[in-house]
């Protein structure tokens, strides 16, 4: 597994915990946040949280503003860790 | 005149005029007030029962399902969709409530919570019920209960009556002048206060509400606004904060006709309701001061002449507010507290909690002052309770929670400042020896555990949690 591939999948997986009633079938990286019935503010603050403690880093409030999608979150990421 | 009066007498003066829009659903008053008495008929076999629990999203079905156990005599017991199993357990202990409406979403995800007994009914299965019966139905001083946090970990049940809900709607209308010409954009919750105001006003003044069931799509919210002619928004703070990261030509152009933005007192930065001001070229944004127990005790309009920004704004009509502190001086920092007929007489079956309420007076456990002009200022909580954007929280249920995972020798949980929901929560653990938990893992056993905006934003590990002889956590020294 490369590294680009683990950190996919630990995203992939912050999406499943924070939105429980994700189907895995309905989970597209492309997927905007208007698409989801549940993504409010707070699932949005729970994602950056996730996000943060798994991969231990720290999103800046325009970061954390911008990620509208699992795509999104996965390019900021990696931008931290490069 | 109780809330189903303010349906009936909208449906007398604009019965065909559509009330609610949903995506691309509407209904009129007429139809709605059908639906209304259709539902509290169809309510026959709950006839026993006093408090009805409603849980379901913002939709056309939810209104009238709220509306029509009303309507039958009952009492609402509103309950967020977001809800863990371990509220609704203590929730429907405290209210005494044994029936559930939902929908089918809903009604799958509690049949898997082993502790709660209640018998759940589908909401579209009432909605579609054949029943030919005409109920009578009886009266009831009581429209709805709605649990809010306290200052211990028991939530407590506030009670609102209809005379209460017709004077804080009237005030409503008074001050930030909604009428029948106005159409309503509504992306907050139905099962809160904030929400509810809402449409109780588009009931009682007869404008057109428009439902919305995200208020995190702001798309949608700016898109809403041209489409359905808008001119009047309800939103919280976060969302208006967020909405200026757009274009300002492109903001300018969909707020354009907008009379009224309407926010919560929760923490609205400056600069926010600064550039909202320069936004509204035919509008104000306006912000109010209340508790679910005291709703809407002041009214701020933010118009351009007045620059206290920072305000909550002066007594609503025949409401009054006390500064209580030393110095015997209400433009000196102190508790706040409310009366006025807007405010509850007592808690739902909570002793302890009574005891804010003294001669009509609801210790608020807000602290605040007022300028020589009469304008309050919000200073913070006198308790421990955290205001994620506008929801309250108490540190000693996140405590209590967490303390359940292995690993953990000891926890604190505090607010911390935060741009845009005011105030989020910090955990600082101490692992018990040999652990080897991270926050990850602690983050998911909330996240099965709790709401979530009761997810902390951040974790600290530390080696010891500041406490006086007695034990009592120190907060003033947590960072």
């Amino acid at each position: 597994m490369t590294n680009e591939d683990e950190s996919k999948e630990i995203i992939k997986n912050i999406f499943f915990e924070v939105f429980s009633n994700l189907d895995k079938n309905d989970f597209s990286w492309e997927k905007e946040q208007k698409d989801y019935e549940n993504w409010d503010s707070f699932a949005q603050l729970n994602l950056i949280t996730f996000a943060e403690a798994k991969f231990n880093i720290s999103l800046t409030l325009e970061e954390s503003i911008e990620i509208k999608s699992a795509n999104d979150l996965l390019k900021t990421v990696e931008r931290h860790l490069a | 005149m109780n809330l189903i009066d303010f349906l009936r007498k909208s449906v007398e003066n604009y019965g065909d005029k559509v009330a609610i829009i949903e995506n691309d659903k509407k209904i009129t008053f007429y139809q709605l007030h059908e639906e209304v008495k259709k539902f509290s008929n169809n309510l026959d076999v709950l006839n026993q029962e006093e408090i009805i629990s409603l849980i379901s999203e913002n939709s056309i079905s939810f209104i009238i399902a709220y509306l029509g156990i009303i309507n039958s005599g009952k009492i609402v017991h509103l309950i967020s969709p977001d809800i863990s199993e371990i509220n609704l357990f203590t929730q429907l202990k405290s209210s005494k409530s044994k029936n559930i409406i939902c929908n089918q979403l809903m009604k799958n995800k509690i049949s898997n919570f082993n502790s709660i007994k209640a018998t759940i009914f589908d909401i579209e299965e009432i909605l579609f019920k054949k029943n030919n019966k005409k109920i009578k139905f009886d009266t009831n001083e009581h429209a709805y209960l709605i649990y809010t946090s306290g200052t211990t970990s028991e939530p407590k049940g506030v009670i609102i009556s209809h005379s209460m809900i017709e004077f804080t709607t009237k005030n409503i209308v008074k001050v930030l002048d909604y009428s029948n010409s106005d159409t309503d954009l509504l992306p907050l919750p139905l099962n809160h206060s904030f929400g509810l105001g809402c449409l109780h006003t588009s009931l009682y003044v007869g404008s057109t509400l428009v439902l919305l069931k995200n208020a995190s799509n702001l798309e949608e919210i700016l898109e809403s606004l041209k489409k359905y002619k808008i001119t009047t928004l309800a939103a919280i703070p976060a969302t208006l904060t967020k909405i200026l990261n757009f274009e300002n030509e492109k903001i300018e152009d969909y707020f354009s006709q907008i009379r009224l933005i309407i926010t919560n007192s929760t923490a609205i930065p400056k600069k926010t309701v600064i550039q909202f001001k320069e936004i509204l070229k035919k509008g104000n944004l306006a912000t109010y001061y209340g508790l679910t127990e005291a709703s809407r005790s002041t009214f701020m309009i933010f118009d351009k002449n007045n620059h206290r920004e920072e305000s909550v704004g002066k007594c609503s009509p025949n409401v009054e507010i006390k500064i209580v502190n030393k110095e015997k001086n209400n433009l000196k920092l102190g508790d706040i507290y409310i009366k006025g007929e807007n405010v509850i007489k007592k808690y739902w079956n909570n002793i302890e909690a009574n005891k804010n309420i003294f001669e009509n007076w609801l210790k608020t456990g807000d602290t605040g002052y007022f300028d020589e002009e009469g304008y309050l200022f919000l200073n913070g909580r006198s308790d421990e309770i955290i205001n994620v954007g506008g929801e309250k929280v108490t540190p000693n249920e996140i405590e209590q929670t967490i303390k359940n995972i292995p690993g953990i020798d000891d926890v604190v949980a505090f607010g911390i400042k935060h741009e845009i929901f005011g105030q989020t929560i910090k955990l600082n653990v101490i692992k018990s020896k040999n652990s080897d938990i991270d926050k990850a893992q602690i983050l998911s056993y909330c996240m099965k555990n709790l709401e979530k905006f009761k997810i902390p934003s951040k974790i600290d590990f530390v080696k010891n949690i500041p406490k006086t002889d007695y034990g009592k956590v120190k907060r003033f020294m947590l960072k």
